[in-house]
This record gives structure tokens, C-alpha cells and sequence, in this order.
């Protein structure tokens, strides 16, 4: 065999086999086109044997192109091969039909209180603005719950609290705490300021069970002794909690309140977030929603606690939780908190 | 406090609608919890009739409506209210009307001019309903009456909230009094007829100082009791009360006028001419008004002569002394009785009065010679008599402490820049005395007003009457410092979380139980904290266990028709340790049913058995040190006794998990014998619990292990744990991990047998094994079971 002979044998096999592999219908296919042009008997192999009967100078040409031609047809059955396996994967995954419109199958997933949500919701803002989290007894002293914090023995004041009694062998006078402002003489009494704490929790009223009344509900609180703390500090923190929790165009305001532990004392409203301050249902068409009770805290407070009120002043707020999950949450009957229906339980 | 506007104009003169004033309430912090409107705020409506009506021409909802006067004249008006029909009797406002503040002008409405309009009940402002549609009139009411007639004079009744610092509004003169400080209004005080007195009033003697510290009394001797006059009954009426005789009518109406609360008993009852104000003897009995009997003891404060009590001083008169409508002689008594002193026996014998609740919150001291004076003239007017002379006990004039403070000060607590001149001028309006002509400010209360003590007080005062909107929001302050959460606040919320992911539900329950579920779950009544005024039986103790609640929170669920529920609680549980409170943090949970909930899944649904719950209390203890799980070996009466385990934390019980007794289930209602329950105490995990720890990675195995299967036969009776234990107890030289793979008790074994087969994995952190490693530690494996537990290989 001449080399230009070799030459044109393998022009003519590339083509040959090129157009077939291109053409190939199967896997098949490709394989019986592998073994017709590589195998070892095969058209490119068979040629290859060649090279053997020619001189040194025609190898030099020969054997590399000889070896172009083999490398060129492996790549071309691979490529083809993969290309078929795809279409072949491809068809098949459409073969399935799965009506995915059926109902799921919950996984293993239960559900927190919404009442511990909003009170997350809460917590993980107060946290943002610095307030670190305290606590107190929820079965408490009359000393805590009421003296420390200037609401005196018969006092009508006291009276309003509805409070619980409790029956210890401890010589003191036990109620169950009637608000979490018993976490501030309890902190106070034994923290020096600066002093920024928030203080969630259970609480006790002695009202009867009705839509609006639980004996048993919860509060945070929020307080905050230093240097020269005012109600513009106030305001400022609360303006900030608000839109924290009910969105950056919160607007709130102030009005003129009486609580004994604070001094001056407000109750803080926010704009009705349901209207937007044009007046709905919900606002009672005033436009503004009651959120919390604040104020300046009451200089016989801190005095009771052990701080200088001529050095230091601070604020207090207490907010009621279900009150605020309530709105949000569009529950209209308190009982549902402590029902824990699974229909109820299972939304949040 | 009912406050009737009307009323608040004999003190001062306000130019205020009900809407205006109610707003200015709200400002000044008194909460208003309704108004109601009365009468008619209009002129120049009369009542006519609809004769005609044809649509408007250039509307498709509005009307011309024709109507007759009455006087033979008629009037065409255009109209858009849904309700217009003819023959209705409707009140017609005419040009020039006024209806509130807006005086009706002609209109030309759609290209047709309105001469007059017909008005609907918001309209007329006796109502605030925002109905559409006009008043249709009663038909008998005759064409041109004036519409005013119908409804009486206008006037508006506010239901105030007044706060406990403020008793000084809970009269018609001090809620005057606030609104003249806001309006910069001069308040008109009252200046009864003064009588020359005729004759010495009774003695009094006050032999309790500190009950009693002002008592102002005379007497009218030779009135006649009669039906009080018009104004008196229209405005007690209106401030809820039946209207009885003057005698009783007056004495209400100066404390819902002047909020002095005043007494008049029969002078006939009382013996002789002394009255003594005094404590009551322990175990004195003595009878209402009411006719209830009480007994009292020394901290009761009594009115009386030298023989008897004649009244609970400033709550309730006694039987013995009341007016009467023969009464012909009145003693009449103005006092100033002791708040706290008040409460105490108002709260005591559960008897409370319009005065007790002035008196407790504190009366004004300066009030009651005008008081007296008042009701004098009223008293004498409606019935006659002629007043003694007026004997003023008062052997210690009080005055208000006076407060010294700079402005800056009352900025300082504020956050705001009031400016001084204002300031000053609210003081000034404020006090009795206010003195600005130093750097120092004075300011001294009147009487009335004991809750300004100190300066915070009056900052409070200057930001009401300036607006609380003075007050900016404070520039931003940095907040430096850190401290960790409470650890059992941490604690619950990270058991919270991890229960939620195990499908738990988490429920909220009232804290109280009552003694039979204390009883039924095991709990010493004498160890629990029983509450002294419990609102309900079944809620006298605070629970020291969350079980009771959750179970019924599965009888709940399962009436409504869900019976797989997985529901947990975490929250504080009570308990008494020698006789004091103590409070623990506690986690409860209960599960039954299936695992999966949906009624299309639900034959597919897995059943949690014992060893599911187990999984449960691994997942939720598994990242603590020092947990452990044994048989119980007493289970709590409320637990199966063969099916609980007790959770250990470094080998003390903090807490079981197992099978919920069947009785328990029973008397909890729960329709189902089957309920998985845990709760336990996180107290004992608090102690080595920090949220700031990182968990330390063990290292994993680098070299593939040698893999063998073990198979024993041992006596049934020998439980997993001694095996589990033989297994990790015995030295090896190589590392061991094993998979209980395969446990069989039954046929084609030797009797009382079980077989246990475990697949066994050994390993070494550096190399791969030898077969030959591996067989030895096999056989040390195998040689240790058969010493301690008798297995034998399979």
C-alpha cells in the first residue's frame, strides 16, 4: 500500500463513519459502529496494520494521522453515547405522572403558642435595642408586687389590681404577681445603673374568664435607669419598638395616664395600622389603637430600690401580650389562647 | 364619674361641643368611656310633610322633594337620603337654621338651589350613628312644631374614668377646676346664702385624731321634708340615682356638685348634745342602712353619741339615726375622714358608698365648710328650718407640702424645651402659692390637689396642660453591655424549638388545679400553693404538675374531632419546700393517635409507640451531659406502672416518660387508652446549662472498620440495658460501635430464651484492623456476655 493510497483510506473511513455515529438511531447502533471502525477488526484497526510496511519518512506522516483519525471516531462515539443516554433518561423521567395536587403529608413539624410567637416577636426586638432579659417570682411578696413599687396599702390603688392571695407558710404576704413590674424592684434593689432590661412573662388578675378578661395572662416589660433618662428617651425607645413590631411608618403618641410606679405617666397609642389613622372598627374610629402604659419611673421607686433619684432617672413600660397578638392576629376572644385548639394551634 | 355638661357650666363657662370637650378629656389623661347626647344643639327646625317628590334632573340619586309647613306655605328642597317617601313627617332645617355650630345657608346642588334641608338624626347631633337617611317623625305630631320641643335642651352626659391620684374629679367643680387650668378659663366658684346661725350646733368630739382630722357640722332645726326641687331630681337622675326627698337628694347632690361627701342624721336619734367621732370596740355590732349587721373591731372609725354608733364613719349611716319623712331636726356633718383608714374597713366588711370611694381616695380637706354651706341653702330652700351655727373642728390645718425646682429640672425629667413664661403660667393657674422670682421655684398645692408632692408631679402637670405632643422623641443614645439570658428562660425556648420540630404543638394552660386533680396526680395538698381567694372550685391551687392540663387539652381536641395530637407545655410549675413557694421551670408533653394527620395519609400514618417517645426525650436530652433513663422502679400513680421510665440528670430523677395510666385517662376524659406523656424539671440541667458553650467535634473514624454480626442466646429475663452495658464496659483494645440489629423470642429456640443479634463495627483511629485484631476483640466480647449474662453464641 502506498501512502497516498493509506492517505485516501482514511479520508474515506472518516467520512464513512462520521455520517454514521452522527446518524445513529440507538445505543445499539453506536455500539455496532464502535466495533465496525475500532474494534479489532475493525475498518480503522484493520489500516492501522499498515503502517508497519512503510519507511521511516512515510510513518512520520502516516502514524500521526492514522492516530488523529482513532482519536477523532473515540471522541465522536463517546459524544454520541452520552447524547443518547440523556435522550433515553429524559424520556423516561417524563414517562412519570405524579398528580403532585394531592394533599401533602405534613412532616414532623409541630407549631409554637401563637402567644410565645408574638412574645419571640417581642423579645428578639427589645434584645436589638439593648434590653437584656430578667426575671422575678411569678408567686410573689406584697413588698415587690406592691410597696417597692408606691402602691401603698389600702390604697384604692392596690384594690384595682384584683389580686390573687396565696396561702404559704412563708411569714411574708404572698400574691401571685398581678404584673411583670415586679422583675424592676426585684432587679433594681439588687443592680446598680445603667440598668436596660425587659422583662416577659405570666401574670395574674382575679377577673373571670370572659372574651376580653383571663385570669391568667402576660406582659413585658421594659426598663431603663441612668443618667438623665427622660420621656423623650421614652418616646424615642417606644417609637422604635412600635415600628419594630408593626412596621417602619409607625407613628405613636403619648397621652397623659396614672400609674403609681411612674411619674409622669403615659399611655402610649399607635396610629391604627388597620385604617391608617382614618378611623375603622378596630380604632373604635379614632385612629389610634392603645398599645402600653409608660412613663418617667417614680422617684419613690428608685428611692425604694436603693437609688439616688437626684443622680439617676429612668423609664418603665408594660405591655400586654395577648392584647397585642389579639390585633395582629385577628383573635377576637381571649379564651382562644387557652383553649389550644389543634384548628387554632396549627395556623401559626 | 358622670359628668353632665350643663352642670360643669355653673362653674365655668366652656364653648364647647360634646365631640371638643370629650378631646380635651382625652388630652388632659381622663379617659372618657362614653358620652351620651341629650336634648337638641339646633334651632329653626320645624316639622313638615312630604307631598311630592320627583328625581332630580341632573342625578340619578338625588330627589326634589316638596313639603308642607303647615302654615299654608310649602317649600321645595332637594334631597339624596334613601329612605324619602311621601307623607312622612320629617324636621326641616329652613335657610338660616342652626344645627350645632353651622348656620344652613340656600345651596344649589346639581344646578337646582336648596332653600332648607331635611335632617337626619346625626345631623340634629342626637345621634353619632353615621346612618344614612333622614328622622321620619311620629305622624300625630302636628305640621310646624318646632323640632327643638320634642327632644328637650341640649345637653351631653360623659362617663369619665377618673384615676386613683385624682379623686379631686370626681365632682362636677373639680373636673370645672382641671378644664379652667387648660382653657385659661376663671372658675366660678359657689357663693351660698350665709346664715347668721341661730342656737350652738352639737359638741363634737373627735377621740380618734387619726381617723378624723376636720369635722364640720350645724344643725336645722324645725324643717320639713319634701320632694326636692326639679333641677336637684333632673340632675341626680342623671347621675344614675333614684331622687328620694330633699333631705336625702341634697346631701348627693353637693358631693356630685363639690365632691364632698356629707351625712345628715335625725337629731332626735341622736342622745344627747354631744357627737363622738371614735374607734369601734372589738366585736361591736352594728347595723347598716341596708340592715346588714356587722362586727367590728378597733380599726373601724364610728360616728355616735356617748351610747350608740349613728353611722360608719364616712361609708355608711346606721339604721338607727337615718332621715326619716317626719325627721323635723338634721344634724348635718361635713367631714374629712382618713383615706387609708376608709379603705381598710371598706374593704374589711365589703361595704362600699358613693362617699367611702371619695373618702378613700381623699377627700378634699378645704371643702367641707363650703360643702356645708351649700347644702344649707339647698336644704333650706326645699324644706325650710332654721340653721345653729357652724362648729369647725379642725385642730390641725393641712397644707400641701411646698415643692422647690428649677425649670431645667422640669425639662430635664420630660426630654422636652418647654419655654418658661409657659410654664410659669400653668404653675401659676395650678397652685396656691407659686413663687418664680428666683432661680428656685416654689409651688405649693391647694388642698385639693395632694397628689403634687414633688417635681416629677408637677412635670407631669406641665406636659398635660402643654400637650404631651411637647415631648420630642429623645436623640440616640449608644447602649453598651452585655448579659446572658436567664438560664432557664434559655432553657425553655431551646426545649420549645426542639419539641416544635418533633411535630409537638405547644399549648397554653390557666395555672390553677384543683384538689382532687392534686390528688389523682399524686400531689400532697399540704405541698402545694393554695390560693387564698381562688375565683372558681377546681382552680384553689397553682399546679405543681403541667400533665393534668394537657390531657384535658386531649379530651378538648378530641370533641372537636382531632385524636392525633402531639401537645406539649413549657412553663413554671409551683410547689411548697418547707412551706415556701418554690418555683420550677418545667416541660410536659402528651402524644396519641398517628403520627400524620391528614385523613388522606392517614392509613399510612405511624402509630408512636413506647420507643417513639423514647426517640422524643433523646432527641430533646441528648446534647445534655450527665442524662440518663431507667426503668422506673415506683412509677407515679398517674403513670402505667410497667411502662415508665425516670429521666436521670448525674443519676438524681428530674422527670419520667411512658404510658399514661388508664385511669388517669379515664378521669381526664380522654377518649383513648392509649397516651404517651413525659414531663420533667429543667432545674437540674440549669446548673452546667450556658448558651455561651460550644460542643467540642468528636473526631470521625479515618480508616474503614471491620464489620461483624454477633449473635447470643440469652435468658429472657436479662434486659437490654446489662447487655448494652457488658458491651460498652469491657476493655478493648480497639474501638468498638455497635447496632442492636435483631431481637427474637419464639419458636425454635430453647425455652425461656431469647436470641439478640447485634452487628458489631471495630475500629482504630490510625490504621485499618487485622482480621486477627478483630477476631480477638470479638471473642473478649463474647467471653464477657457469657460471664455476665450467660449468653451463649448462636
Amino acid at each position: 500500500m502506498t501512502l497516498q493510497q493509506f492517505k485516501e483510506l482514511c479520508a474515506q473511513i472518516e467520512r464513512e463513519y462520521t455520517d454514521k455515529i452522527a446518524s445513529a438511531a440507538d445505543l445499539n447502533a453506536v455500539e455496532e459502529l464502535r466495533v465496525a471502525s475500532l474494534g479489532r477488526k475493525g475498518a480503522l484497526t484493520e489500516l492501522l496494520k499498515n503502517l508497519k510496511d512503510f519507511s521511516i519518512e512515510e510513518k512520520k506522516e502516516a502514524g500521526p494521522r492514522g492516530n488523529a483519525l482513532k482519536a477523532a471516531l473515540t471522541q465522536a462515539l463517546e459524544e454520541k453515547t452520552a447524547a443518547l443516554s440523556a435522550q433515553a433518561l429524559n424520556e423516561e423521567l417524563n414517562r412519570v405522572n405524579l398528580d403532585l395536587t394531592l394533599p401533602a403529608r405534613p412532616a414532623a413539624q409541630g407549631r409554637r403558642h401563637p402567644l410565645s410567637i408574638a412574645q419571640k416577636r417581642m423579645t428578639d426586638i427589645l434584645s436589638k435595642l439593648g434590653f437584656t432579659w430578667a426575671e422575678g417570682p411569678w408567686v410573689e411578696d406584697e413588698k415587690h408586687n406592691f410597696d417597692m413599687l408606691n402602691i401603698p396599702k389600702h390604697h384604692p390603688a392596690r384594690d384595682a389590681q384584683d389580686t390573687f392571695f396565696a396561702e404559704t407558710g412563708s411569714p411574708l404576704s404572698l400574691v401571685l404577681r398581678t404584673h411583670t413590674s415586679n422583675v424592676q424592684s426585684r432587679f433594681m434593689e439588687k443592680h446598680k445603673p445603667p440598668i436596660r432590661i425587659m422583662a416577659p412573662g405570666r401574670v395574674f388578675r382575679n377577673d373571670s374568664l370572659d372574651a376580653t378578661h383571663s385570669p391568667v395572662f402576660h406582659q413585658i416589660e421594659g426598663l431603663y435607669v441612668d443618667k438623665n433618662v427622660s420621656m423623650a428617651d421614652l418616646k424615642r425607645d417606644l417609637t422604635a419598638f412600635m415600628k419594630g413590631l408593626l412596621g417602619d411608618k409607625t407613628e405613636i403618641r403619648f397621652r397623659p395616664s396614672f400609674f403609681p410606679f411612674t411619674e409622669p405617666s403615659a399611655e402610649v397609642d399607635v396610629k391604627c395600622v388597620f385604617c391608617g389613622g382614618k378611623g375603622c372598627n378596630i380604632c373604635k374610629g379614632t385612629g389610634w389603637i392603645e398599645m402600653l402604659g409608660s412613663g418617667v419611673v417614680n422617684p419613690h421607686v428608685l428611692k425604694n430600690c436603693g437609688i439616688d433619684p437626684e443622680v439617676y432617672s429612668g423609664y418603665a413600660f408594660g405591655m400586654g401580650v395577648e392584647r397585642l397578638a389579639m390585633m395582629m392576629m385577628d383573635i377576637n376572644d381571649i379564651r382562644t389562647f387557652y383553649e389550644n385548639d389543634l384548628r387554632i394551634l396549627n395556623q401559626f | 364619674m358622670k359628668i353632665l355638661q350643663s352642670w360643669l357650666r355653673d362653674f365655668i363657662d366652656i364653648d364647647l361641643t360634646p365631640e371638643e370637650l370629650a378631646q380635651k378629656f382625652t388630652q388632659l389623661g381622663i379617659e372618657v368611656a362614653s358620652v351620651e347626647k341629650k336634648g337638641a344643639d339646633f334651632e329653626g327646625v320645624t316639622v313638615a310633610q312630604i307631598t311630592h317628590i320627583e328625581d332630580h334632573p341632573n342625578s340619578d340619586h338625588l330627589h326634589l322633594v316638596d313639603l308642607d309647613l303647615g302654615n299654608g306655605k310649602s317649600q321645595r328642597v332637594v334631597c339624596g337620603a334613601p329612605n324619602v317617601a311621601v307623607g312622612q313627617k320629617v324636621p326641616l332645617a329652613h335657610v338660616g337654621a342652626r344645627l350645632g355650630k353651622v348656620v344652613l345657608t340656600p345651596a344649589k346642588i346639581r344646578g337646582v338651589v336648596s332653600e332648607g334641608m331635611i335632617c337626619s338624626s346625626d345631623e340634629l347631633g342626637l345621634t353619632n350613628t353615621r346612618a344614612r337617611g333622614i328622622l321620619v317623625l311620629d305622624e300625630n305630631i302636628p305640621l310646624g312644631t318646632d323640632v327643638r320641643t320634642l327632644y328637650g335642651k341640649a345637653d351631653a352626659l360623659f362617663d369619665l374614668e377618673i384615676t386613683s391620684n385624682r379623686p379631686d374629679l370626681l365632682s362636677h367643680l373639680g373636673v370645672a377646676r382641671e378644664l379652667a387650668v387648660l382653657l385659661n378659663k376663671p372658675i366660678k366658684m359657689p357663693t351660698p346664702q350665709e346664715f347668721a346661725g341661730e342656737g350652738e350646733s352639737l359638741q363634737v368630739d373627735i377621740r380618734a385624731p387619726q381617723g378624723c382630722q376636720r369635722y364640720t357640722s350645724r344643725l336645722i332645726r324645725g324643717v320639713k321634708n319634701a320632694e326636692s326641687p326639679d333641677f336637684i331630681k333632673e340632675r341626680l337622675s342623671a347621675m344614675g340615682l333614684n331622687p328620694k326627698n330633699a333631705l336625702v337628694d341634697v346631701t348627693n347632690y353637693v358631693m356630685f356638685e363639690l365632691g364632698q361627701p356629707l351625712h345628715a342624721f335625725d337629731r332626735n336619734e341622736i342622745d344627747g348634745d354631744t357627737v363622738v367621732v371614735r374607734w369601734a370596740e372589738k366585736g361591736e355590732k352594728f347595723t347598716l342602712l341596708d340592715g346588714r349587721e356587722l362586727t367590728l373591731d378597733e380599726q373601724a372609725l364610728m360616728i355616735g353619741d356617748e351610747h350608740k354608733a349613728t353611722a360608719l364613719a364616712g361609708i355608711m349611716g346606721g339604721q338607727n339615726s337615718g332621715i326619716k319623712d317626719d325627721t323635723t331636726d338634721i344634724f348635718i356633718e361635713s367631714a374629712y375622714f382618713d383615706a387609708p383608714v376608709t379603705n381598710k374597713t371598706s374593704k374589711k366588711y365589703a361595704v362600699s358608698s358613693d362617699s367611702s370611694q371619695r373618702f378613700e381616695r381623699g377627700a378634699d380637706i378645704g371643702m367641707t365648710e363650703l360643702a356645708l354651706k351649700r347644702a344649707t341653702e339647698l336644704f333650706v330652700a326645699a324644706c325650710g328650718g332654721t340653721p345653729s351655727q357652724i362648729r369647725d373642728v379642725y385642730p390641725q390645718p393641712y397644707q400641701n407640702p411646698v415643692v422647690s425646682f428649677t425649670p431645667a429640672q422640669i425639662n430635664g425629667i420630660l426630654g422636652a424645651d418647654i419655654e418658661e413664661a409657659k410654664l410659669k403660667d400653668i404653675f401659676a393657674r395650678l397652685a396656691l402659692h407659686f413663687d418664680a422670682s428666683g432661680d428656685h421655684w416654689t409651688f405649693q398645692a391647694p388642698t385639693h390637689r395632694r397628689d403634687l408632692n414633688h417635681r416629677w408631679d408637677l412635670a407631669e402637670e406641665a406636659a398635660r396642660f402643654a400637650g404631651f405632643d411637647c415631648i420630642p422623641a429623645g436623640e440616640s443614645r449608644a447602649f453598651v453591655g452585655f448579659s446572658e439570658n436567664p438560664k432557664g428562660a434559655d432553657l425553655l425556648e431551646i426545649f420549645s424549638q426542639k419539641l416544635a420540630g418533633l411535630g409537638f404543638y405547644e399549648c397554653k394552660n390557666i395555672d390553677f388545679l384543683g384538689e382532687k386533680e392534686l390528688k389523682d396526680f399524686g400531689f400532697a395538698p399540704k405541698n402545694a400553693v393554695k390560693i387564698k381567694n381562688a375565683m372558681a372550685k377546681g382552680w384553689d391551687y397553682l399546679r405543681p404538675t403541667l400533665l393534668p392540663a394537657l390531657l384535658k387539652n386531649i379530651s378538648f381536641n378530641q370533641s372537636r374531632g382531632n385524636h392525633d395530637l402531639a401537645l406539649f407545655e413549657a412553663t413554671r410549675t409551683f410547689g411548697l419546700i418547707k412551706g415556701f413557694p418554690a418555683e420550677a421551670y418545667t416541660v410536659a408533653g402528651v402524644q396519641c393517635g398517628q403520627l400524620v394527620q391528614t385523613p388522606f395519609f392517614k392509613g399510612k400514618g405511624e402509630k408512636p409507640d413506647f420507643y417513639f417517645l423514647k426517640g422524643v426525650m433523646q432527641d430533646l436530652l441528648g446534647a445534655f451531659d450527665g442524662v440518663s433513663f431507667v426503668p422506673s422502679q415506683e412509677a407515679p400513680v398517674y403513670m402505667h406502672p410497667k411502662i415508665c421510665m425516670d429521666i436521670l440528670v448525674h443519676g438524681k430523677k428530674t422527670g419520667v416518660f411512658g404510658a399514661v395510666h388508664p385511669l388517669t385517662l379515664k378521669a381526664c376524659d380522654v377518649k383513648e387508652n392509649e397516651v404517651w406523656a413525659f414531663e420533667l424539671s429543667l432545674k437540674p440541667l440549669e446548673k452546667n446549662f450556658s448558651a455561651q458553650q460550644f460542643k467540642p467535634a468528636k473526631a470521625v473514624a479515618a480508616f474503614p472498620p471491620s464489620l461483624r454480626d454477633l449473635s447470643v442466646l440469652l435468658d429472657k429475663s436479662v434486659p437490654y440495658a446489662q447487655i448494652q452495658n457488658v458491651l460498652q464496659s469491657t476493655p478493648l483494645p480497639v474501638t468498638l460501635h455497635f447496632d442492636l440489629i435483631d431481637l427474637y423470642e419464639g419458636e425454635h429456640l430453647p425455652a425461656g430464651k431469647k436470641s439478640v443479634t447485634f452487628t458489631l463495627a471495630f475500629s482504630a483511629p490510625d490504621r485499618t484492623l487485622k482480621d486477627a485484631e478483630t477476631d480477638a476483640a470479638f471473642q473478649a466480647l463474647l467471653e464477657s456476655l457469657r460471664a455476665k449474662t450467660g449468653a451463649e453464641l448462636r
